[in-house]
């Protein structure tokens, strides 16, 4: 059966969104039988451009235009190429795609991402509460909500501790006026609650999992990142067997009743030994495309689950597999920013629908 | 995988030693790489000694020294318990 497949996250700049490496999964081993279909919020998102890997490219307002503006998009793209699927990509998208959900589905087209219970009860907000109630281990937490509260919790952890920002941004603080500096500024940026955590000495480990609608951990590929960027973000990486690492993912995401691809932050202290969770995050990675190497093709086991089959767990990662991230300079006709630019949509692939 | 060590361990014909667990890779000598290969075999100490001094052509002295410190870097990096 031919399906056509939409996907977004398309931009793979120095902080790549999983968009291509989702849809680079789609084609392995072989180029994807129906269409694939980019979802891009600009006509410079570099994907779109990377020739062969899309036989359809359209623009989608941002999220915060609102649910019904997507919808109406995402409609009218349904109209001219008909999606079997969406996977969504990206963290500040996935709440628009929760509430579109039932809309979609009526519509014809399926989805398979986690809903917003549980990806409330796993926000950096609640993510240590959660823990605490579950027994799931975590680094010493507080969650500052009112200024007032800072020194007191900052005494109660100790130094060093690290400092976050409730969506993005860590610092680690070896003094109190590190804690001071960075609190206003993260205050300022992303508002309230900002959270402390005990900074502990430790090894990261990644692992990207798919569990069914029964949170059974279907298939996991372990990783531990080998190069980052100056932004922390993965630029080489080896597949890992670890049997602690799968059996802590399953039990966390069993606990939390996830539904659908994520990716679950480990550490372990390396001097006790233990593992502990520092975060869920609700999409594949960006390095995804690595799993096709560990033979766990998740993509497109997300797809098989979206349309209601029920896919059996895989066997083991392949440890020992690696992958090292390559910037290239794509070249592309101007003519196709401009049909990006004025009409929306470029196409590479004949005007059919199937 | 041999039981001495506290993770599957692979180590390629260049002596590049990977981890599995961990995803840390390092580089054994050839004493080093003739080390792991026997132990890895379940090979005991007092054998391994006896292959260091013929492969060597060292003293029973030399090769304690060398086996004592291979096992001291194997458990300060964690890779045996004992």
């Amino acid at each position: 059966m031919r399906l056509n497949v939409a996907v977004t996250g398309l931009h793979a700049a120095d902080n790549p969104a999983p968009g291509i490496g989702v849809i680079r999964c789609l084609h392995h081993p072989e180029k994807w039988d129906g269409k694939i279909i980019g979802l891009a919020y600009d006509a410079l998102d570099t994907g779109i451009y990377d020739e062969g890997l899309l036989d359809h490219a359209y623009l989608i307002p941002y999220p915060n235009s609102g649910s019904q503006a997507l919808l109406d998009r995402l409609l009218y793209i349904h109209e001219q190429r008909h999606i079997d699927v969406i996977i969504p990509t990206l963290d500040s998208e996935l709440p628009v795609f929760q509430k579109l959900e039932p809309a979609l589905r009526a519509s014809g087209i399926a989805t398979f991402i986690p809903p917003k219970p549980v990806t409330d009860l796993i926000s950096k907000a609640n993510l240590a509460e959660l823990c605490k109630d579950e027994d799931i281990p975590f680094p010493e937490t507080r969650i500052i909500r009112d200024p007032a509260e800072l020194m007191d919790a900052v005494n109660e952890i100790g130094f060093p501790l690290m400092i976050k920002g409730i969506y993005y941004e860590a610092y680690t603080c070896n003094s109190a006026s590190d804690v001071l500096q960075h609190f206003d500024q993260l205050r300022l940026k992303w508002g309230l609650p900002v959270i402390l955590q005990k900074k502990i000495e430790s090894e990261e480990f990644d692992i990207c999992c798919v569990c069914d609608r029964d949170s059974e951990l279907l298939g996991a590929v372990p990783i531990r990142k080998t190069r980052l960027t100056d932004k922390g973000k993965a630029w080489a990486a080896v597949t890992l067997k670890n049997k602690r690492l799968l059996e802590l993912s399953a039990r966390i995401l069993k606990q939390v009743h996830w539904t659908g691809p994520c990716e679950v932050e480990i550490l372990k202290d390396v001097k006790t030994g233990r593992y502990n969770l520092i975060e869920i995050n609700p999409r594949f990675p960006a390095w995804i495309y690595l799993c096709t190497g560990a033979d766990q093709n998740l993509p497109k086991m997300v797809v098989e689950l979206a349309l209601g089959k029920k896919p059996a767990a895989l066997e083991p990662a392949k440890s020992g597999i690696c992958f090292v991230r390559h910037a290239i300079d794509l070249v592309c006709p101007l003519e196709y920013i401009e049909n990006l630019t004025t009409l929306g949509e470029l196409h590479y692939s004949p005007d059919n629908k199937h | 995988m041999s039981e001495i060590f506290s993770s599957e361990l692979t180590m390629s014909k260049n002596g590049f030693l990977f981890d599995h667990g961990s995803g840390l890779t390092y580089t054994l000598n050839t004493t080093g790489q003739l080390i792991f290969n026997l132990l890895e075999s379940g090979k005991k100490s007092t054998q391994i000694l006896e292959k260091l001094m013929t492969e060597f052509d060292v003293t029973e002295d030399t090769a304690r020294k060398d086996l004592d410190d291979f096992y001291r870097q194997l458990k300060e990096l964690g890779l045996i318990d004992q």
